[in-house]
């Protein structure tokens, strides 16, 4: 095709808008109320998954070493755990220090420690796991590590916080994908309205034989360009209502933190990707949307 | 040329449109075809634009074999023809000048192309002056000159009409007629549908009747042009 009739098609479509623009406007209003739905909810399982990550991380995982055991006994249970790359946040506590924590943690009644005949405390190491699903796994291996007496593990605050996490995992997705097929069928038929009043131009360019690409190439255009709006329009407004949510979680209070809601992803930090993905998913709708609803007329 | 051979039209309402249709058109021809209301004319019409194809038999028109046409090639084949509806099917929203070039648009003419072919057609029917005209601001039959000029863009070799005086006058359906034998006389084969007997018997020519889905008369008459 030439240039300027490829031109003119581009063109055709994008004054198709402005001609149209009672059918294109209610196509824009349904994909921006999509693609801010959409935005919203995957933002939403973002930070989710942050958080969820946060109450993880809270997590702890006491070894207790054996009673006398020797220097380079604790050195090798500190290179071993140290080497894993599912550990995290190494901390060794000696019998010393261990003694000292205990009697700070009695109190009043420390001094009863005194009369023990010599150091109760053992040699141990505190960890976290960075991943709460393996957290069984790891506590086989730390404990098959020579030296290694005892290992305390919060099994049921990892598996309710794994539970918990999937179950969301689910929902949201569940809500994603719905939303998502919700918005291609309601896309579809605005623009199946639009596509029928239109129709006899179709049929017109039929019978004087235009092929279905030259056909629908303004359609698509149009679809695109109106997509392409909706996902900009649905992006400043992702804008404006992230930031009031955000700004309402971003102060130091210790309430936040208890629930893990700290360390949220700021809007400026992923404002281009979420423009791009919604002027792309735009663009995607509109375009998939025209493309549907042209079909049925061009068996002529 | 137009050719059908043992053409059968069977509609799944039942309905027998056309029954064993041999015909030929050569090239140069002006025929015009008659036939009263649902004797088989507009399916014939249809037959020979390639919206339908036959449920037995062949049709062949311009070195195509319709029946075996299928896609892009449909739309290639339909820009070798001019056809003109009875109903016009212009874009009412296109100017004069847009309803004519967006036919050398889909048949990819350059635009300097378009910028001398466009005018040049629209001379041919007299609406040079209207061409910044929307559609619908034009009168009967000035949208049927329009719908003439769109039909002749493409320079067809073969000009389909249907009962194209339907919407005009007396006076106006002989004028279109007139031009109609003109666009002849430059070499294009012009069918034109009607059921207007008395502007067949006056002009004369080639005569195909069609009753009830059968060819029952096919031949020369002489009109006023022979007469005078």
């Amino acid at each position: 095709m030439r240039t300027s009739n490829a031109t003119y098609l581009v063109k055709k479509g994008i004054t198709s808008v402005w001609k149209n623009f009672v059918m294109s406007f209610a196509s824009f209003c349904i994909l921006l109320v999509s693609l801010l739905q959409v935005s919203c909810t995957v933002l939403i399982m973002m930070n989710v998954n942050i958080v969820m990550s946060n109450i993880g991380a809270t997590n702890q995982i006491v070894i207790f070493l054996e009673k006398d055991v020797a220097q380079a006994d604790i050195d090798h249970v500190r290179a071993v755990l140290e080497k894993n790359d599912d550990l995290t946040d190494i901390k060794y506590i000696s019998k010393e220090e261990g003694l000292e924590q205990f009697r700070e943690d009695m109190g009043q009644y420390a001094e009863l420690l005194d009369y023990l005949p010599d150091n109760p405390a053992p040699e141990t190491f505190l960890v976290r796991v960075t991943d709460l699903t393996k957290i069984r796994y790891i506590v086989d291996i730390i404990s098959s590590i020579e030296g290694v007496e005892l290992v305390q593990a919060p099994y049921d605050f990892a598996e309710a916080l794994v539970d918990i996490r999937n179950t969301l995992s689910v929902i949201l997705a569940a809500v994603l994908t719905t939303l998502v097929v919700i918005s291609v069928i309601i896309v579809s038929n605005t623009i199946r309205t639009s596509v029928f009043a239109r129709r006899n131009e179709i049929t017109i360019m039929k019978y004087v034989g235009a092929t279905n690409g030259f056909i629908k190439t303004p359609f698509f255009v149009e679809g695109m360009f109106i997509g392409v709006l909706a996902g900009t329009a649905a992006w400043g407004l992702t804008w404006c209502i992230y930031n009031s949510v955000f700004a309402l979680f971003d102060s130091e209070l210790t309430v936040w933190r208890m629930f893990g809601l700290y360390g949220l992803i700021p809007f400026d930090g992923i404002s281009w990707i979420v423009l791009a993905v919604n002027c792309a998913a735009g663009a995607l709708l509109g375009a998939v949307g025209t493309t549907i609803s042209t079909g049925k007329y061009l068996k002529v | 040329m137009v050719e059908l051979k043992n053409v059968n039209v069977h509609y799944s309402s039942g309905v027998d449109a056309l029954v064993d249709v041999n015909l030929r058109i050569n090239d140069g021809e002006f025929v015009f075809i008659v036939g009263e209301s649902g004797a088989g004319k507009s399916t014939l019409m249809k037959l020979m634009m390639r919206e339908i194809v036959p449920s037995s038999g062949r049709v062949f028109v311009n070195g195509y074999n319709l029946a075996k046409l299928k896609g892009n090639k449909i739309a290639k084949f339909r820009r070798s023809i001019g056809v003109v509806f009875q109903e016009f099917r212009l874009i009412q929203d296109y100017t004069v000048y847009e309803n004519v070039a967006f036919v050398l648009r889909i048949a990819d003419q350059s635009m300097k192309y378009i910028r001398q072919r466009v005018p040049y057609v629209l001379n041919l029917v007299e609406l040079a002056n209207k061409a910044r005209n929307r559609t619908r601001e034009l009168s009967g039959g000035e949208q049927q000159r329009v719908a003439i000029a769109r039909a002749l863009a493409n320079d067809p070799g073969l000009l389909i009409v249907d009962e194209p005086t339907g919407n005009l006058d007396p006076k106006r359906s002989y004028e279109l007629v007139e031009l109609l034998k003109d666009i002849n006389r430059c070499g294009t084969t012009v069918v034109m549908i009607t059921h207007e007997h008395d502007l067949v018997r006056y002009f004369g020519g080639r005569i195909i009747n069609i009753e009830k889905g059968s060819v029952t008369f096919d031949e020369n008459i002489g009109g006023h042009d022979e007469d005078e």
